[in-house]
């Protein structure tokens, strides 16, 4: 009852988490991801992209593009339009323009297992093993956005290859953040000069990030109460997998997620799967285009 | 003020969850895009699964409960497992999945006349236009119908608890599809109880139930009475009536997916920008 009274109070306040209740305006950004999946980093580009007075940093990021499942109904309906909005949520129609980023889910768990022990859902004795299991059954604590796959390939095929969607890879985006950038400038319709677009990936860079982290960390809302022990911006390289997880780890997230793992053209090593055309949907030729 | 009085709704399980809904673990949802032979499915299985109680438009909110029409309080009284019906895209809580897919192309002439019906649009409203708010997946909250559609394949098709049933092949032969459903529900395979099933839920029995019992019904209560809920329940009636410019429209828009379905295409020449190849192996998760 009296969780009852609170929910009501907070409802009339506007202080209800947006969340999947947050209204959608018809020019609101998405940008979304699994968690652990190069969102933040995303999050600092286009901040950077779209504040050149204003260097991004964590305690103004939730003003320039707000995580809508962190931030109240109120507070985001405060902020002005055009807005750019974090998410992790699966597919979700009402989202208007969507940035989706993708990342090899093999070195998703690795990140993932950190961040749960950061936010102490898990102790460090956790075996690694048992966690991957939990990822790829859906068992994480923090299971609201689906498995990996299940919002990877909602939003892949939902949306791919149609106007308003654009889906970048956390590994194109490391090796060729100038051309992927050029790709979020498009996007947004933004003149980018060599000179502006050295100051965005000077000022998301993983140095500067982890530096702002140190010092801005106990306040932002992802971090504030967390283990200050393990760090939110971690490694920020991919490939991590390979030396860190087993092979039967690995075998089980393959066997769940294969077939889309192969076709973003990640390559699998515990079994092999026969596609005859890998296609990376948001890059490839339309049909259209293809017949010149 | 219109707030407080929402949130107190709330606070007291009084408003309809909707996609809200708290999910049991055990719950089994019947899932189509509307007007996809949805309520048909829902009479299928209500009989199915209940034979003591013939499903009928008074009682098949109770049977195959609908977050949308009853509250949050009566659906957490209901009685386990519960069997609910849904129009929702793809939600990773729902574990037990039943699935109705129908042509886009018969789902849109549907919905035309079901928003007459309930006086969305009028009746001189052009058609063409109609589709291509369909197509845009303005005409739903649900998502476009190929949104909602490929976010459950997608996520869903050939894995544990979840079976994809075609409408056409329900009209085909429905005892065969409702055999698929019984074992899906681990019901025994009783051929005499699912004849039964699908005698009391047939269009002509919805129909004579519609005439009688619309008004207590929370779909079609306080809608027009000239048009009926239960329509022609065919296939293939776009061919007819929808216009050749409709037809390109949606193929235009969901060729892949129609294609994966099996709804043959009028015109196969001018498939959509959206690459089936990406599609095709994560549908079919084939290993060679």
């Amino acid at each position: 009852m009296i969780y009852g009274i609170k929910r009501v109070l907070r409802y009339t306040f506007g202080r209800d988490i947006a969340g999947r209740t947050l209204a959608v305006r018809p020019d609101d950004t998405f940008i979304v991801s699994y968690p652990r999946s190069g969102n933040t980093w995303t999050r600092f580009l286009v901040a950077n992209l779209l504040h050149p007075e204003e260097p991004a940093s964590f305690n103004n990021i939730e003003r320039l593009v707000p995580d809508s499942e962190a931030q109240s109904s109120r507070y985001m309906r405060s902020l002005p339009s055009p807005r750019t909005i974090k998410s992790h949520s699966y597919f979700e129609p009402r989202y208007p323009r969507v940035i989706y980023i993708v990342r090899d889910p093999r070195d998703v768990v690795l990140s993932y297992y950190d961040f749960s022990r950061k936010y102490r859902h898990i102790d460090d004795a956790y075996p690694l093993a048992r966690y991957v299991s939990d990822c790829v059954r859906g068992r994480l604590n923090s299971a609201d956005w689906g498995t990996w796959g299940e919002n990877v390939a909602s939003w892949a095929f939902a949306r791919a290859a149609r106007p308003g969607f654009l889906l970048l890879r956390y590994e194109d985006m490391k090796a060729e953040t100038g051309r992927e950038l050029q790709r979020l400038a498009d996007f947004y319709g933004i003149e980018l000069t060599p000179e502006r677009a050295a100051a965005v990936i000077e000022r998301s860079s993983a140095e500067r990030m982890r530096e702002l982290e140190k010092t801005e960390g106990k306040d932002w809302v992802s971090t504030r109460n967390k283990r200050s022990d393990i760090p939110f911006v971690r490694t920020a390289t991919s490939g991590g997998w390979r030396t860190k997880l087993a092979a039967e780890a690995v075998a089980e997230i393959e066997a769940a997620w294969g077939p889309i793992m192969a076709q973003l053209g990640y390559e699998l090593v515990t079994r092999k799967l026969e596609i005859t055309e890998p296609v990376f949907a948001a890059t490839a030729p339309t049909r259209a285009e293809s017949r010149g | 003020m219109q707030k407080l009085i929402r949130g107190t709704r709330r606070a007291l399980g009084l408003h309809h969850p909707g996609r809200n809904l708290d999910v049991w673990p055990d719950d089994i949802f019947l899932i189509s895009y509307p007007k996809s032979g949805n309520t048909w499915t829902r009479f299928l299985v209500a009989n199915l699964a209940y034979p003591d109680t013939p499903a009928d438009f008074s009682n098949i909110n109770t049977l195959t409960p609908d977050p949308e029409a009853l509250s949050k309080r009566e659906l957490a009284r209901l009685p386990r497992p519960r069997i609910l019906k849904s129009h929702q895209y793809f939600d990773p809580r729902y574990k037990q999945v039943i699935y109705v897919v129908r042509d886009p192309r018969d789902v849109a002439l549907s919905q035309f006349h079901f928003h007459r019906k309930r006086k969305v649009i009028g009746d001189d409203y052009p058609i063409e236009r109609f589709i291509a708010r369909f197509v845009a997946g303005e005409t739903s909250p649900y998502g476009s119908w190929g949104e909602n559609v490929v976010s459950w394949l997608a996520t869903r098709q050939n894995r544990p608890g979840f079976l994809l049933l075609r409408y056409e092949d329900m009209l085909e032969d429905a005892a065969r599809e409702l055999a698929k459903v019984a074992a899906f529900l681990e019901l025994p395979p009783d051929a005499g109880r699912i004849q039964n099933a699908v005698a009391r839920s047939s269009a002509d029995q919805m129909r004579k139930m519609e005439q009688t019992q619309a008004h207590l019904w929370s779909s079609t209560k306080s809608t027009r009475q000239d048009v009926p809920f239960v329509r022609s329940a065919k296939a293939g009636g776009w061919r007819e009536s929808l216009p050749d410019s409709a037809v390109g429209q949606l193929e235009a828009a969901w060729s892949h997916l129609m294609v994966y379905l099996r709804y043959e295409l009028r015109f196969p020449e001018r498939t959509s920008n959206f690459d089936s190849r990406f599609l095709e192996p994560i549908l079919s998760g084939t290993v060679r």
